[in-house]
């Protein structure tokens, strides 16, 4: 699915990432742990394209097409889907349109005709329905006055749309009640199967007890410095990192 | 307060009297602070004023309609006008009451409104009876001769809504691509408990320029809704005064202004607050591209006595261009000490994490931009009491932002 070879990447003239070598297969969840500061989002940033980001060495590969040149929109319409840490707010564009919007901008792009109006209302509602929130979330405009876990449930909802191949959630458990995570969990799994892939990037164990990865991943100073099972996410919550740095 | 003090024996001194003030204080300097950021040399170029001459133009009309050629109200229209048993119609001229001829002391200090009073001609006092309740909009629209082309049309007509009253009024002027000096002094009286909508839109891709005086005299219990959507203007420069002089009433305006290549838009906006529990919302909008300019000066007076007022002033910028430029300057000047009033301006670009956020979605940066800048524009339109002025302005939006 993904391939991420040698990565290095600066913002401002200051390297974050140090060399990041990470494969997530289709079907599989990965997880990375790692302390404030070691990279973990700038990885989400960097997949994403965004531009702030300067890419110095290395490569990112979609289903073996490199898309380490590739524009934001364009890794988006291949389908990488980054679940915003910090959602923005966007006052003035309802989350309908802003959701249709987007969600034919990838159809467009698979070749596929535009979803009507009545399809698109149909299938939202499903979707919140699932997520525990009213239709008239769809009359809002993008995640403004959103609480915290409305804006999160706001990017699960975004990715049960678009249905992309490969889901980045950024510290999306941060700031969330316990109901809210097991919404935001159930979410994801609703979205993983066989042919898709998850990367979350979480400080806490407590979401993993709801989604179960297949590989944990731990990140010091811009690296992977090791890589393993469940057990790993239960040596951290138990020792921190500074085992690692022996 | 000034009075013109017409009557018809002494219309020609004060159009004599106005002569005289703008000859003595010539067109408006930058020195001035609501001209400061707004040059007035073109005006020189319409410097030959409009004769009286009321050739044939053809217009169309409709029984919702008022027709006002070169700012003269057609007879025709208003003959076949719906609603014309609920008016009163006369010519200023024949006006007799200083209080309605009463009007604010800051224009006739004015010298640009001075050389519209010295000018113009056939202006009309209409006036709605009271308990006059009419739910369709009444539309106003403006036509000029075409062999005016570089001329310059002064106006003055009096709009008075009766006691009771509901009003909606929707302006728009139907011009051919050529341009004029517009220079359009109106007077609004809202008598007690009306409730009076204006919507104007204005449109128009010529060297036209249009430079307005409005004055709102608002007694008791009073709803004034003010809105506006000027698009692709090469020179608007407007000014509205609205005097809150009873309690209870509310004067809400939004103004959104939509700019390209070298158009200024320009929003003076003065609110007395001169009685209590009384509010007023200012929203101004301004779309900047290439090399257009807009200039906001807002002002708030809240008088000493009018407790319990309500203000809020808001102007947002919104440039798309390194070489586009806005000038904001909210006022307050606050003399009554139990009051909530608030006022704000920002002015910058497209924000670029939204930017990221739309195309994080798949949506290409041209697209983003274009729903940021409607997202933008539709916040004040949204806020239009009107909705035909809501349906021509996000038409005009659309056309703007993709032209």
């Amino acid at each position: 699915m993904i391939k991420i070879d040698r990565l290095k990447a600066s913002i401002d003239d200051k390297e974050i990432l140090k060399g990041i070598d990470l494969e997530i297969p289709a079907g599989e969840v990965h997880v990375i742990m790692g302390r404030n500061g070691s990279g973990k989002s700038t990885l989400a940033n960097v997949i994403a394209g965004n531009e702030a980001y300067e890419v110095d060495s290395g490569s990112i590969a979609m289903n073996n097409n490199d898309i380490t040149e590739m524009s934001i929109e364009n890794r988006a319409l291949e389908g990488i889907f980054l679940c915003f840490q910090y959602p923005v707010a966007i006052p003035g564009v309802g989350m309908a349109y802003f959701l249709r919007s987007a969600l034919n901008a990838h159809r467009k792009h698979q070749g596929k005709d535009e979803m009507d109006a009545l399809e698109f209302l149909n299938n939202a509602k499903k979707i919140l329905s699932e997520l525990g929130l009213d239709d008239s979330f769809l009359k809002r405009s993008i995640n403004d006055g959103f609480s915290g876990g409305e804006k999160k449930k706001s990017e699960i909802l975004q990715l049960l749309t678009i249905n992309p191949k490969l889901a980045v959630l950024d510290e999306t458990d941060s700031g969330l009640d316990v109901d809210a995570l097991r919404t935001v969990a159930k979410g994801v799994n609703k979205f993983k199967n066989e042919n898709n892939s998850v990367l979350i990037i979480t400080h806490y164990q407590r979401l993993l007890d709801y989604i179960k990865p297949d590989v944990v991943h731990l990140m010091i100073d811009g690296k992977i410095v090791k890589s393993g099972d469940m057990s790993l996410v239960e040596k951290v919550e138990k020792d921190g990192y500074s085992w690692l740095e022996n | 307060m000034g009075i013109l003090g017409w009557r018809t024996k002494m219309i020609d001194s004060i159009k004599k009297n106005s002569l005289e003030f703008f000859n003595t204080n010539g067109l408006p300097s930058k020195k001035l602070e609501n001209w400061k950021f707004t040059s007035s040399r073109n005006f020189k170029n319409f410097s030959e004023p409009l004769s009286n001459d009321q050739k044939s133009v053809d217009f169309d009309t409709d029984e919702l309609s008022l027709v006002f050629i070169n700012g003269v109200l057609n007879q025709e229209s208003l003959k076949n006008f719906k609603f014309s048993h609920l008016l009163e119609v006369q010519s200023l001229y024949s006006v007799k009451s200083k209080n309605l001829l009463e009007c604010s002391d800051n224009f006739l200090n004015e010298s640009m409104f001075n050389l519209g009073i010295s000018e113009f001609e056939n202006g009309s006092y209409i006036s709605f009876k009271k308990n006059s309740v009419i739910d369709e909009v009444i539309n106003i629209k403006n036509y000029f001769l075409k062999d005016n082309e570089d001329k310059r049309i002064s106006s003055f007509n009096i709009f008075h809504i009766g006691q009771g009253s509901e009003i909606s009024i929707m302006e728009q002027d139907f011009k051919e691509n050529y341009s004029i000096f517009n220079l359009k002094l109106n007077k609004f009286i809202c008598e007690d408990s009306t409730i009076f909508k204006y919507g104007k839109s204005f449109n128009d891709n010529s060297k036209t320029h249009s430079l307005s005086y409005s004055y709102y005299q608002l007694k008791k219990d009073v709803s004034l809704k003010i809105d506006s959507m000027v698009k692709c203007s090469f020179f608007n420069k407007e000014f509205i005064e609205v005097d809150l002089n009873n309690t209870g009433s509310e004067a809400k305006i939004n103004i959104l202004n939509l700019g390209k290549e070298n158009h200024h838009v320009d929003n003076n906006i003065l609110i007395n607050h001169n009685a209590e529990h009384c509010t007023s919302f200012q929203h101004v909008r301004n779309v900047l591209d290439n090399k257009s300019t807009a200039v906001f000066n807002g002002k708030v007076i809240v008088s000493e006595g009018a407790q319990q007022t309500d203000s809020n002033q808001s102007n947002k910028n919104l440039l798309l261009s390194l070489d586009s430029n806005a000038f904001s300057n909210p006022q307050l000047e606050i003399y009554a000490d139990d009051v909530s009033c608030g006022h704000g301006s920002t002015t910058g670009a497209l924000d670029e994490n939204s930017i990221f956020y739309l195309r994080a979605r798949g949506i290409n940066r041209a697209a983003a931009q274009k729903i940021l800048i409607k997202a933008f524009a539709k916040e004040v339109i949204d806020d239009f009491s009107l909705s035909s002025l809501q349906d021509i302005s996000e038409i005009a939006l659309d056309s703007w932002i993709d032209g």
